[in-house]
């Protein structure tokens, strides 16, 4: 059996890598590099309805029946997102929420998180040295630990101080992009270097807080700085492209592509083929010529409005770009709600689908072997909840299990 | 130096919709987590500032000389999310300043591509002993500026065309119908094994090959700027594989050469020609042409076993034209080979990049990565689709280096390993 999966975010990767391992053969098709180097190097399931959600799986039940969840159902989030979590060595359960401090010095829930990110759990700590550097830029202490020390999380007052590192990643280079701090961090003795100066800026405190930067490509840097250190430490995923976004990212594709993925990158799918309700390929705008990918299965992954995977034309027309898939409100009229900080219902536009994640026409599955996961699924607040990232891994194993069940 | 041609250039750097697609650039700095300069070279402001960023500010003013660190091998482009012709508008800003300020001599030498295999291949023993002469090339490196560390093209005593004229008629008759055969500067003068390979396969598996005389394709003029060189280049090269046969197939080993007939002449230089057209809608890099026949049902390849891993490299060059990496999949065809991907950005060598003495090292620093894959996983022999690649891998890690067409060859039973 052949498929193609169609964008190379978490749905997308998570899609191709339960294919693979089933020993199915998967053509990845993407046009950017997917939303992960975008995303905070976690795994969010529900965040707030509206208040802050402490224990995800016990509510989703509760979602009204349009619900990406709804649909979905409880024990399929908890199968795939702990799934992933195994897999990536993540810390955390899809059952209760980690509470970690932000760039912002605000309290973010997540579900799953990098070891280092979790560390820095408030539930856990009640003081922070937040450490900031003074060449890299969006990592502001003193507005972190000012916003965490004026909180009270749980009925506990928080404490945190700052203090500030003057650490060159590269000689004489005054603006390195995270990127570029984190690369000369997978170096061990830059690390020790850059170790024994957070040592010497950090007070006494439950926990050092230092940007999102410490290593990229080596998996054992993170211990190694807090050996180096000598006491508990946590990073904080600055703003976009995070490093431990990319990490994820960087992570999931080598996993996809040890297990036998082929990627055409760079290239739009713009067409496809079909016979008899059944999509039988592909088409992708590759240089010269179009490509023509034959297959059995797709799934169609290539998230939302933020994408292009939706979009609004400028008579507000609201259309699905490749298949053209029934959306659940096609005109943009009376979609936007001018309040600054009121839900969008806008964002809830999208695709129906079935409980194997076809999407829906009036008369049942638009096509047979084409699935959906991810951002292009209708009726879900994504960035209101924090739930984008566990409807994704969720809907994308749904997807793939649909697959593999038709195949056996 | 022109004014009137810089003018030009920036008029089309003002206007074209390529340039345009820099307002959907959303300054998220994906280009500059992927571009593999940035990445060891704190000197060069990459990607994102080199292109849509500092463009919205080149209003008449030249660009800054830190663009000239931009080695083309246009990652940005492919990994933006939005669509942004990065590497396209900084080329073209790159040839703006070149016609405004110019640039060394040596950078028009290194172009001339045809005329030196055309000057070595007659004393191919004698050019390949003075290049690889240690003071001849430190004398080179501060004549010229072209660095005495840099990888050399192999001049060989006999060029593709010489062998063509020799060879005894193929004894099969052709089956499949013809193909005309792209095998760019190296094919012809250096690289003339693979190109020899690349013919024997394509008849053996039944069809007939035409190779009608053809120059280069211009890609390193265009790399350095010089963008009529290039244009000039791109036209003649698809005039003449276009008289050799009507909506024939081109292929090509050839691996980033094939990407100015297919999108780069178009993209980068802004050529609007119908030949090129044409010519570009039906060229094919060889490994892609045979999985597309072998997806077809059409083509059966009998291969016979090679047992060996293989690393694999596919060029920034070729990963931009967007079409998966045919030549991995066509080398796991083969029982026993153990293909591994490097999944590496780029090899360094960018086509010129690597011959400057200023950038060597920097082009290096790029590589390294790769290198250290390939002394990890080579058993002997490196596969990559591009010929400055491959000379640029095999000087750095000593292991011999080939077109996937020479493996091909191999499991055909055409030659012996």
């Amino acid at each position: 059996m052949r498929t193609v999966v169609i964008g190379a975010g978490l749905a997308g990767l998570t899609a191709s890598i339960r294919l693979l391992e089933a020993g199915v053969d998967v053509t990845l098709v993407s046009k950017g590099p997917g939303g992960l180097a975008l995303s905070q190097g976690s795994i969010d399931v529900l965040g707030y309805r509206p208040s802050r959600v402490t224990r995800p799986l016990e509510v989703l039940g509760a979602l009204p029946g349009d619900h990406p969840y709804a649909v979905l159902g409880t024990a399929t989030v908890r199968e795939s997102v702990s799934w992933l979590g195994q897999r990536l060595g993540l810390v955390g359960s899809p059952a209760t929420n980690l509470q970690l401090p932000t760039a912002a010095g605000a309290i973010r829930p997540t579900a799953l998180a990098w070891a280092s990110l979790a560390a820095g759990d408030v539930r856990d700590h009640t003081t922070f040295a937040v450490i900031g550097v003074q060449q890299v830029k969006d990592f502001p202490a003193a507005l972190i630990a000012g916003n965490l020390d004026r909180t009270v999380f749980d009925g506990r007052e928080l404490r945190a101080g700052f203090g500030l590192v003057d650490f060159e990643a590269r000689d004489g280079e005054q603006d390195p992009s995270p990127v570029h701090f984190a690369r000369a961090l997978d170096d061990a003795a830059t690390r020790r270097r850059f170790a024994s100066a957070v040592a010497a800026a950090a007070g006494t405190a439950d926990v050092v807080l230092v940007p999102g930067i410490v290593g990229l490509d080596d998996p054992g840097a993170w211990d190694d700085f807090v050996a180096a250190l000598g006491r508990p430490a946590a990073e904080v995923a600055m703003q976009p492209p995070s490093i431990p976004g990319l990490r994820m990212f960087q992570r999931l594709l080598d996993d996809a592509r040890a297990l036998g993925l082929r990627h055409v990158q760079g290239s739009l799918a713009t067409g496809f083929t079909h016979e008899d309700g059944r999509i039988t390929g592909i088409e992708v705008a590759s240089a010269g010529h179009s490509k023509h990918i034959r297959c059995d299965a797709v799934v169609h992954a290539p998230g939302g409005f933020e994408s292009g995977g939706l979009g609004v034309d400028s008579h507000g027309v609201i259309t699905e770009r490749l298949f053209g898939l029934p959306l659940t409100v096609d005109s943009l009229a009376g979609l936007t709600e001018p309040e600054v900080g009121a839900p969008q219902p806008l964002f809830e536009v999208g695709v129906l689908v079935d409980a194997d994640m076809r999407p829906l026409g009036l008369d049942g599955p638009v096509h047979t072997n084409l699935h959906v996961a991810g951002g292009i699924l209708a009726g879900a607040q994504r960035a209101r909840e924090k739930s984008g990232d566990g409807i994704a891994v969720a809907s994308a194993w749904r997807a793939a299990e649909s697959i593999l069940g038709g195949a056996r | 130096m022109s004014r009137k041609r810089a003018a030009e250039l920036q008029e089309r750097l003002d206007n074209e919709l390529r340039r345009v697609s820099l307002d959907h650039c959303v300054k998220c700095t994906i280009c500059e987590t992927a571009c593999p300069v940035m990445g060891v070279q704190p000197l060069f402001g990459g990607p994102k500032y080199s292109g849509p960023q500092g463009e919205r500010y080149r209003d008449g003013a030249s660009v800054d000389h830190s663009i000239d660190w931009c080695s083309s091998c246009g990652t940005c482009t492919v990994v933006c999310p939005q669509g942004v012709q990065v590497a396209e508008i900084i080329s073209l800003a790159k040839a703006v300043k070149r016609a405004e300020h110019g640039g060394p001599i040596r950078d028009v030498l290194l172009t001339q591509t045809t005329l030196m295999g055309k000057a070595m291949t007659p004393v191919a023993p004698l050019a390949n002993a003075a290049l690889g002469n240690r003071p001849i090339r430190k004398v080179m490196e501060a004549t010229f500026g072209v660095s005495a560390d840099a990888a050399m093209p192999p001049a060989q005593s006999q060029s593709l065309h010489g062998w063509l004229k020799k060879r005894p008629k193929p004894s099969k008759a052709p089956t499949r119908g013809s193909v005309v055969y792209f095998h760019g500067c190296a094919g012809a003068y250096f690289e003339v094994e693979a190109a020899k390979c690349a013919i024997e396969v394509l008849e053996h598996l039944g069809y007939e090959v035409l190779v009608p005389p053809q120059g280069c394709c211009g890609l390193a003029a265009q790399s350095n700027g010089l963008f009529d060189q290039a244009t000039k280049a791109i036209l003649d090269l698809a005039r003449a594989l276009a008289a050799a046969g009507k909506d024939l197939p081109v292929v090509s080993t050839a691996g980033s050469c094939v990407g100015m007939l297919k999108h780069e002449a178009k993209h980068y230089l802004g050529v609007d020609d119908p030949i090129l057209d044409e010519v570009g809608v039906r060229s094919y890099d060889i490994s892609e042409f045979l999985m597309e026949r072998h997806e077809a049902g059409e083509l059966d390849f009998d291969f016979r076993p090679i047992e060996m891993q293989l690393p694999y490299h596919q060029p920034c060059q070729v990963r931009s034209q967007g079409m998966g990496a045919p030549a991995s999949d066509l080398l796991r065809l083969i029982p026993g080979l153990k293909v591994v991907d490097s999944n590496a950005t780029c090899c360094g060598v960018a086509g010129t990049y690597a011959l400057k003495k200023e950038k060597n090292a920097v082009a290096r620093a790029v590589g390294q990565p790769l290198f250290d894959m390939i002394d990890r996983t080579n058993e002997g022999l490196v596969a990559c689709d591009t010929e400055t690649c491959r000379w640029q891998i095999a000087h750095e890690t000593k292991v011999d280096t080939v077109h996937p067409i020479v493996l091909v060859h191999r499991a055909l039973g055409l030659s012996e390993g």
